[in-house]
C-alpha cells in the first residue's frame, strides 16, 4: 500500500471565509507527517475534518480504502485524534479516564487492561493517574492525552500541536514516544507552528498558508530546494 | 451496548458530584427545618389562648359569655376594677393579643332585644396568620352566641316554633355533576379538595424539568469547557448515542435528586398543611369524591406518569440543544433561562386560573409549550378527557421526537462545534 490517508482537493468554508482551498496530500505508513504553517492557516481544520469531527464542503479523503463521507464510523474505529487544547474530565482520575476511553476500541476487560497499561507507560504518571485530572498541571494532562491517543496503536495518529504548552522536558519526552510509535508502524498525521520539532520529528512536510499547501518534501528536500538552513528559513523563502 | 452504558456510566459519575450532595441534603434539612418551625407554630397556636376580659356589666349572660369563651378553648383573664384604658394598657404591657370589653347594660340590651356592641382589641404582635388567629376564633364565639341568645328569645316567645326554621326558612341541599356521576356535597369544597391534592404535581414537575435541563446543558457546556468534547465526538460511538447518554443521565440524576427534594418537600408543607387525608374524612368529603369518580385510580396515576415522563424528556432534548449553543458553564446558566419561562408560564396559568377559558390565541400558545400538558392531564382525566389527555401525550412524543432528530443531527454536524461561534458573534455584535 502507497499511502493509508489520501486527502484530495480539500476544500473547507465557514460562511464566506475559505479555511482551505483544495488541498492535497498522502500519509504513508508508519510515517510522520507534518502540516506547517502559521496561526489560522487551516491546519487545526484539516486535521479536524480528518479526525470526522468537521466535514468538508469540497474535495475528498479515503483512509485505508474507506470515504470519510460515507463512512466515518469506520474512520473514527482506526484513528485516533488528540485536539491542540484537550483536556480530561476533571471528576475522573487519571486511571479510570483511560479505562473509559479504552471501552470504547476494546472488544474485551483483558484488551481494555492492554490499552490501559500502555496509555500508563506512555503517560509516566506514576501514583498520580490514581488521582483526579482536575488536579494534573497542564504537562501531566497533556501526557495523559498522548497516552490516550496511542494506547489503541491507531492506523493513524491525528496530533495538532503535540507538545502545545509543555515545557522544555515534557517537550522532549512527547517528542521521543511520538517517534516510538511511528518506529512501531503507526502513521502519524500532526501540525505543529514550531518548525524546529517538525524538523525533528517528522519524515515529509508541508507547508500551508492561508488554506493552500505552498509545497511539500522531506525537511532535506525542501531545505536544499530554497538553500535554506532550517524549516523556518523554508517556510519564509516559500512565502515569497 | 457496551460502550453506550461505558458512556451512560461516565455521564452519570459526571453529574453525582459532592456540590450535588452537599446541595441536595442542605435543601432537604432546609425544608425539613422550615416544616418543624411552621409545625410547631401551628401547635402553638392551636394551644389554649389567652383573653384579656373586662366585664363592665356583670350579668347572667355576661357570665354565659365569658364561660362559651372557656369552653372555645381560651384562657380567660378576668380584669377587676379597671377601667377601659387602663385594661388596654394592662393588656398592652403583657403577652396577652385579644382584650374584649363587655359593656355595663350588655346583659339587660340582649334581654330586651336592642343591639348592643362589645369592644374587642386585637394587639398585633406581628403580621403572620397565627398572629391573627384568636380574633378569627372570638368572632366564631360570638357569632355562636349571637345564636344561642337569639334562639333563646325565640323559643320563649314562639315555643312550638323550631328558631332554627324560623331564621333560615330556605335552604339548599347542593349536588355536584361530573359528566354522568352526582353526588350531595359542596362544588366549592370538592374543588378545593382536587386542587389541593394536586398542588404537589406542578412542583414536582417544575423542580424536576429545571434540575434535569440545567444539568443536561452544563454537561455539554463542561465538556466544551474542559475541551474534553473534540475528543469524545472521535470515538467510535454514534453522536446519537452521546446525546441520549447526556440526556438520560440527566433524567436518572434529576429525577433521583427530585424524590430526595420531594422527600424534604413533603416535611415542609406537612408543617402547613398538616393531615390532609384526616381534613378529609372529618368533612365527609372522601365519599363524595369516590361517589363522583374523582378518587385517582392506578391507570390514571400511570397516564399522569407517562405524561411528566415525556415532558421531562422535551426538557432534556431542548436543554440539549440549548447546550450545544453554551460557550462555557457560566454561559449554560443563562441558556437555561428560556426553558425555566416556557415551565412557569403553565405553571402559573394553572394556579391561578382555568387554561380552558383563555382565549383563543393564548389557549394554542399554552397549548404548543408541551409542559402545559402534564398540568392539565390531572383535571383532564378525572374529568374524563380522554381525547385532550391522549392528545396532550401524543404532541409531546411528536415534540420530543422532533427535538431529538434536532438535537441528534447538530451532532453529527459541524454545528456541534461551530453554533457557539455563530453564538458569540451575534453576541458581539450586540
Amino acid at each position: 500500500m502507497d499511502s493509508v490517508l489520501e486527502v484530495e482537493g480539500l476544500r473547507k468554508n465557514y460562511g464566506s471565509l475559505e479555511a482551505l482551498k483544495g488541498i492535497n496530500f498522502q500519509v504513508k505508513p508508519g510515517e510522520i507527517f507534518a502540516l506547517i504553517g502559521p496561526n489560522g492557516a487551516g491546519k487545526t481544520t484539516a486535521l479536524r475534518i480528518v479526525a470526522t469531527l468537521l466535514s468538508a464542503t469540497g474535495g475528498k479523503v479515503t483512509f485505508l480504502g474507506f470515504d470519510l463521507k460515507k463512512e466515518p464510523e469506520k474512520f473514527r474505529e482506526k484513528i485516533s485524534y488528540l485536539p491542540e487544547e484537550a483536556g480530561a474530565y476533571r471528576n475522573l482520575k487519571g486511571i479510570d479516564y483511560l479505562k473509559f476511553m479504552a471501552r470504547f476500541y476494546a472488544d474485551s476487560d483483558e484488551k481494555t487492561r492492554e490499552f490501559v497499561d500502555r496509555a500508563k507507560s506512555i503517560a509516566r504518571l506514576g501514583n498520580r493517574i490514581n488521582e483526579k485530572a482536575g488536579t494534573y498541571s497542564k504537562g501531566m494532562v497533556r501526557k495523559l492525552l498522548l497516552g490516550r491517543a496511542l494506547m489503541t496503536r491507531p492506523d493513524l495518529a491525528i496530533l495538532d500541536e503535540p507538545t502545545s504548552g509543555l515545557d522544555v522536558i515534557n517537550a522532549l519526552e512527547v517528542r521521543e514516544i511520538i517517534k516510538k510509535f511511528a518506529a512501531e508502524g503507526i502513521s502519524v498525521l500532526l501540525s505543529s507552528h514550531n518548525m524546529l520539532e517538525i524538523e525533528f520529528l517528522s519524515d515529509r512536510v508541508a507547508l500551508i498558508d492561508k488554506g493552500v499547501i505552498l509545497d511539500s518534501g522531506t525537511s532535506k528536500e525542501l531545505k536544499e530546494k530554497y538553500q535554506a538552513g532550517n524549516l523556518e528559513e523554508v517556510f519564509r523563502s516559500a512565502l515569497r | 451496548m457496551k460502550k453506550f452504558l461505558n458512556l451512560l456510566a461516565k455521564e452519570i459519575r459526571e453529574l453525582i458530584t459532592l456540590q450535588l450532595f452537599i446541595s441536595l441534603l442542605f435543601t432537604v434539612f432546609l425544608f425539613y427545618f422550615i416544616g418543624q418551625m411552621a409545625k410547631s407554630e401551628m401547635k402553638r397556636a392551636m394551644r389554649t389562648q389567652k383573653i384579656a376580659v373586662l366585664d363592665l356589666d356583670a350579668s347572667t349572660l355576661s357570665q354565659q359569655l365569658t364561660d362559651s369563651l372557656n369552653m372555645a378553648r381560651f384562657h380567660v383573664e378576668k380584669l377587676q376594677g379597671k377601667s377601659k384604658e387602663e385594661a388596654v394598657e394592662w393588656t398592652k404591657a403583657s403577652d396577652i393579643n385579644l382584650l374584649l370589653v363587655i359593656p355595663p347594660g350588655f346583659g339587660e340590651s340582649l334581654s330586651a332585644l336592642e343591639l348592643k356592641e362589645m369592644e374587642t382589641y386585637s394587639f398585633l404582635r406581628s403580621f403572620s396568620l397565627v398572629g391573627s388567629r384568636s380574633s378569627v376564633i372570638l368572632g366564631s364565639v360570638i357569632s355562636a352566641l349571637n345564636n344561642y341568645i337569639s334562639d333563646d328569645f325565640l323559643k320563649k316567645k314562639i315555643p312550638d316554633f323550631s328558631p332554627e326554621k324560623l331564621k333560615k326558612p330556605v335552604r339548599s341541599k347542593d349536588f355536584v355533576i361530573v359528566k354522568a356521576r352526582m353526588a350531595e356535597g359542596s362544588a366549592s369544597s370538592i374543588a378545593g379538595f382536587v386542587s389541593a391534592q394536586s398542588v404537589f404535581l406542578p412542583i414536582i414537575l417544575m423542580m424536576i424539568i429545571i434540575y434535569s435541563s440545567q444539568m443536561v446543558i452544563s454537561a455539554i457546556a463542561m465538556e466544551k469547557q474542559n475541551k474534553t468534547l473534540e475528543t469524545l465526538l472521535t470515538v467510535p460511538i454514534s453522536r446519537t448515542s452521546i446525546v441520549t447518554t447526556k440526556m438520560l443521565a440527566s433524567a436518572v440524576v434529576g429525577l433521583v435528586s427530585a424524590v430526595i427534594y420531594m422527600f424534604g418537600f413533603r416535611y415542609y408543607m406537612g408543617g402547613f398543611m398538616g393531615d390532609v387525608r384526616q381534613a378529609v374524612d372529618s368533612a365527609g368529603l372522601g365519599r363524595v369524591i369516590q361517589e363522583l369518580g374523582l378518587a385517582p385510580t392506578a391507570n390514571s396515576y400511570l397516564i399522569l406518569g407517562i405524561s411528566l415522563f415525556l415532558a421531562i424528556l422535551c426538557a432534556l432534548a431542548m436543554a440539549t440543544i440549548l447546550g450545544v449553543l453554551a460557550e462555557d458553564y457560566r454561559s449554560a446558566q443563562s441558556l437555561i433561562m428560556p426553558l425555566i419561562f416556557l415551565v412557569m408560564i403553565p405553571y402559573f396559568l394553572s394556579f391561578f386560573s382555568d387554561i380552558k377559558n383563555l382565549s383563543l390565541p393564548v389557549k394554542l400558545f399554552v397549548y404548543a409549550i408541551p409542559f402545559s400538558h402534564p398540568f392539565l392531564t390531572t383535571q383532564n382525566l378525572l374529568l374524563e378527557n380522554y381525547t385532550a389527555v391522549f392528545g396532550g401525550l401524543l404532541y409531546m412524543l411528536v415534540f420530543f421526537i422532533a427535538l431529538i432528530l434536532i438535537a441528534a443531527r447538530i451532532f453529527s454536524t459541524d454545528r456541534v462545534l461551530t453554533m457557539k461561534l455563530k453564538f458569540r458573534r451575534k453576541k458581539l455584535l450586540l
